[in-house]
């Protein structure tokens, strides 16, 4: 008599006994809805769209060419630059939002910075993505993260040997004394690590935000270790 | 491929998709996003899969990486044996919660013992052994060498021998 819990039996069980669950036809039918091609746009918004859509771009084009201040602080050159790169992934999404942290030697190798140790995430943060960046003529590190209320938040790593810390923006977070910093609408915590600039960007900028972005650059700061490769 | 027969064809797999979604979170509402988003991900990407290969495959592999991706909330310290699995007594780091108010009961033994393995070990014996997808095919998904995947449908049946000798001397 064949042993149930025989190698090959318990194969057989598996098939044979496992509840199979059918997908529910709900379900079936918001899969098989959103398989289909949209149906298509009345002519007049497609054309009201298509207006909007030009004046963006050529908006966008002429962007660059309006005269601009550009800070002559390096910290806050590379604040407003770090900021950009979050209000970019807010706007687009990370371009490459499948890199995991088992994806991270690919990151050293496309950033020069390697991660001892990495924050991956818990309960309140949620890890989002990690891409390699390119800011202020410095190749770098973001990882993304979500917080429990839906607010992004972008670590940022940059090789910045020399670089000064702001004296005046300086708190104490715990153990650490990081340089509080804002700009256009959002919130930076600035530190270095060895050669090292980190900054954390959010849009948690209201008083009342305040202990939970302190929260936030605790978890990171304890859990993360930047060192350029 | 063009666009609609890729679409039919991948429609075809819901019921095997949401199974193992199922099993992964243990919970039908959660289970139900996992499928929706897989879908919307293959769809988004579907000029990335290569004809000819396993499509079934492909998409168990992009529903795994999204599990693993939104699910995965705690890392812990966990030692790692050399397949890189934990051992018998860490605590897996992407486990679905255990015991949340929207899981499902088990009612059998064999559904139990399941429930408690690794989500490695449970989605090696899901594939293979429930899906009957080639080792090759579970290697794939599980991005990792098909030796691994033999040693550990070897420590996944280990394991659930014993829960299951457990269960029937309780």
């Amino acid at each position: 008599m064949t042993d149930p819990l025989s190698d090959e039996a318990l194969g057989s069980r598996l098939a044979a006994e496992l509840p199979r669950h059918a997908a529910p036809a709900g379900l079936r039918h918001s899969v098989s809805e959103a398989g289909h091609p949209r149906a298509a746009l009345r002519p007049w918004l497609a054309a009201a769209l298509s207006a909007a859509a030009t004046a963006l771009l050529l908006f966008l084009v002429f962007i660059p060419m309006l005269p601009r201040i550009v800070p002559a602080d390096p910290v806050q050159r590379m604040v407003r630059s770090v900021v950009a790169e979050h209000t970019r992934t807010l706007m687009w999404g990370a371009r490459r939002p499948d890199v995991i942290p088992a994806a991270l030697p690919w990151l050293t190798q496309e950033s020069g910075i390697g991660l001892l140790r990495v924050f991956v995430g818990d309960e309140r943060l949620t890890f989002v993505a990690a891409e390699p960046v390119y800011l202020e003529q410095r190749r770098g590190i973001a990882l993304h993260y979500r917080d429990e209320n839906g607010h992004l938040l972008t670590y940022v790593v940059l090789p910045a040997p020399g670089l000064p810390m702001p004296e005046r923006q300086r708190v104490q977070v715990d153990r650490w004394r990081p340089a509080l910093m804002q700009d256009s609408g959002f919130s930076v915590w600035v530190w270095k690590q060895g050669d090292l600039a980190c900054f954390i960007v959010s849009d948690l900028l209201a008083e009342s935000d305040l202990p939970n972005f302190r929260e936030h650059f605790v978890r990171v700061r304890v859990a993360t270790e930047p060192i350029l490769k | 491929m063009d666009e609609g027969n890729f679409r039919s064809d991948a429609l075809a797999h819901l019921d095997a998709l949401y199974n193992f979604a199922i099993y992964l979170t243990r919970n039908p509402p959660e289970a139900q996003d996992l499928v929706q988003e897989t879908y919307a991900r293959a769809f988004r990407f579907s000029h990335r899969f290569q004809p000819g290969t396993h499509l079934r495959a492909w998409l168990f592999q992009i529903l795994r990486n999204t599990f693993l991706t939104f699910y995965r909330l705690r890392e812990r310290e966990a030692a790692v044996a050399e397949d890189g699995v934990p051992d018998w007594d860490t605590p897996m780091f992407h486990d679905a919660p255990d015991e949340d108010s929207g899981a499902m009961d088990a009612h059998t033994d064999l559904e139990r013992a399941m429930r408690r393995l690794p989500e490695e070990f449970r989605t090696v014996l899901l594939l293979a052994e429930v899906e009957g997808l080639p080792l090759e095919e579970v290697a794939r998904v599980m991005a990792c060498p098909v030796g691994t995947v033999k040693s550990r449908i070897f420590r996944a049946k280990e394991r659930l021998r014993g829960l299951l000798r457990d269960y029937e001397t309780r």
